[in-house]
């Protein structure tokens, strides 16, 4: 990938000479390092002798939890100004005139911006490894915690990217990506379990269950919370509503973007390439 | 090498470019000179495959602008006019990323980045991250980046906009010999005297349009051809009028407070006669003497006036 992508090199050179990424990834770890100890020396102390596994499990979501709340929000902030900030240093057009294409600038660009939370994401692993032997989740919960928490973090990144590709400056692409992370992780969760709790309470009205359900499924920490086996579900289906409803999305704004890194590209449609690009460049 | 078909771009009603013609031959460097806003960056940024032209054609290379970009960018180093350099990468790095964007890599890239280093007198600051370098070593290492993929055709737009006189002096000379290399510039200025060291030919620039283009060799040969000539002399607006319409080799004049200031277009000896028919006519002339013309002044003179410049193209 890197071979292929020298933006990506380039990037990866940059983001972890600074003193910025160490530390970032240390304070991350030592936190959460300290969380879990906590959390463990809470809920599982004396399982020497009684093995409890729900209490386990409990750590274990309450970890995954916050850990996908943490990531999630923290990518907006390596990914809104990644081609915007490109613009304001004043070295966006030089990259434009070289042949790379847009789909490569795009790409190194998310890739590059989200490493660092992947990296996050796996250093805490030998973690997991510590409430994994209290018995709290089977292999294929924690697979599927962590590889739902890689996806996200790449998805929510790619929307930044592209909201940092469309608006003109870092911070309304900040303001925007942020915007995109209160709607999945805030206002879905909100308003989808306000739903859901209005349905017990009313339970002939189907319109609140519904659009209960629907809310949830496009809430990372609900999904997460089924992946890890907290919430009973489909998750399976719920998931590939996840993914399904953010992936069109990300998709739109990629077209968007790609026409406004490289407006040839669109040059069959005048209305596509027609706006401030002046000021983009 | 270089040629653009009533190029125009529209900024909503504004008119950035309008119906541009240019042709720059290969091997041949074009001066494009105007004022703030006269349309010369939004021209090169269509050369550069920036901006999408809203009519007209333009091609670099033999390669249509909108049709090949891809075509155009292999073949373009475009240096814009305001830049900036990536933090935290060393000078060789800074060139091996662009070396790999154009396809360059390895031994080829090594080799290219060593040579084009020494060429800009860079080769000791290989390992010094591209920040910390001074403006004018940030714009020699520019010009060393825009040729890593040896392309035929340089676009530098005010390259030495904000360099000190040192710095200017360096970057004529790396533009000086990227001109006996044969590659084909087209290079933004507004000073006209900076483009008319390195440039064949000189392109002006004014509300969007091309208005004059001049040979810079030709201009030169109207230096000698032409005369500032500085009168000093008290008389009424109406005497100087008077006397210097009926003077066919006095092109052009100024009126100022002290005296006039005329180019005029005759020899020594006619110089003499001009100024025994002013103090025949009564002016009290204190002072009579040449001035050194420059070329700027030349050209901005003889473009309003029509003469050794033909039209735009």
């Amino acid at each position: 990938m890197m071979r292929g992508n020298p933006l990506l090199l380039k990037e990866f050179r940059q983001r972890m000479r600074t003193r910025r990424a160490p530390l970032v990834i240390m304070s991350y770890f030592i936190s959460m390092a300290l969380l879990t100890f906590l959390l463990l020396y809470e809920n599982v102390q004396g399982q020497l002798t009684l093995l409890l596994p729900a209490r386990g499990e409990q750590v274990f979501v309450t970890l995954g939890l916050l850990q996908m709340a943490v990531v999630v929000f923290l990518t907006p902030a390596f990914a809104a100004g990644a081609v915007s900030g490109e613009r304001e240093r004043r070295t966006l057009s030089v990259l434009l005139t070289t042949p790379l294409s847009p789909f490569t600038i795009l790409m190194g660009k998310v890739l590059s911006s989200s490493a660092l939370l992947l990296l996050l994401v796996i250093v805490t692993l030998p973690l997991y490894s510590l409430v994994f032997l209290f018995g709290a989740a089977v292999p294929q919960e924690l697979l599927g915690v962590f590889g739902f928490q890689l996806v996200t973090v790449v998805l929510v990144a790619a929307m930044s990217v592209c909201w940092s590709t469309l608006a003109l400056r870092s911070g309304w692409s900040t303001v925007l990506s942020y915007a995109t992370v209160t709607w999945m992780v805030v206002i879905t969760g909100l308003f989808g379990y306000g739903l859901q709790y209005a349905a017990t309470r009313f339970p002939i009205d189907y319109f609140l269950l519904n659009w209960g359900e629907i809310l949830l499924r496009l809430n990372p920490l609900w999904i997460e919370a089924g992946l890890a086996g907290a919430v009973p579900g489909n998750f399976g289906q719920d998931m590939f509503w996840f993914l399904g409803f953010y992936g069109v999305i990300t998709v739109i704004l990629w077209i968007f973007s790609v026409g406004r890194l490289r407006p040839q590209a669109y040059a069959f449609s005048s209305r596509l390439r027609r706006g401030d690009e002046k000021d983009f460049e | 090498m270089v040629q653009t078909q009533n190029l125009t771009k529209k900024y909503g009603r504004t008119v950035a470019v309008n119906r541009l013609n240019l042709t720059v031959r290969q091997g041949s460097v074009f001066g494009l000179i105007g004022e703030n806003g006269a349309g010369k960056t939004t021209t090169l940024s269509m050369l550069a495959t920036l901006t999408v032209p809203s009519f007209g054609r333009a091609f670099v290379n033999g390669f249509e602008v909108c049709k090949h970009p891809h075509d155009v960018r292999m073949s373009i180093g475009y240096m814009p006019d305001s830049f900036g350099v990536y933090d935290d990468l060393t000078v060789t790095e800074y060139l091996y990323f662009y070396a790999e964007c154009y396809g360059v890599k390895g031994a080829l890239a090594k080799r290219r980045s060593a040579d084009l280093l020494e060429w800009v007198d860079l080769q000791d600051q290989r390992g010094t991250y591209v920040n910390a370098l001074s403006r004018g070593m940030q714009q020699r290492l520019e010009l060393a980046r825009c040729l890593m993929h040896d392309p035929q055709v340089l676009i530098l737009d005010e390259p030495a906009s904000g360099l000190d006189p040192r710095s200017r002096i360096e970057l004529r000379r790396v533009l000086r010999r990227l001109r006996e290399l044969g590659k084909t510039m087209i290079i933004s200025s507004h000073i006209l005297n900076e483009l008319s060291e390195v440039s064949d030919e000189i392109g002006m620039m004014r509300g969007g349009e091309l208005s004059a283009v001049a040979a810079v060799e030709a201009l030169k040969d109207q230096i000698g051809a032409y005369r500032r000539l500085w009168v000093q002399a008290t008389a009424k607006p109406e005497l100087w009028q008077t006397v210097l319409a009926a003077e066919p080799q006095v092109l052009d004049y100024t009126l100022r407070l002290q005296g006039v200031e005329l180019v005029f277009s005759g020899v020594l000896e006619e110089q003499a006669e001009l100024l025994k028919r002013l103090i025949q006519a009564g002016i009290p002339v204190i002072h009579f003497g040449e001035q050194p013309t420059d070329i700027e002044s030349l050209f901005l003179r003889l473009t309003e006036r029509g003469r050794v410049t033909h039209d735009a193209r």
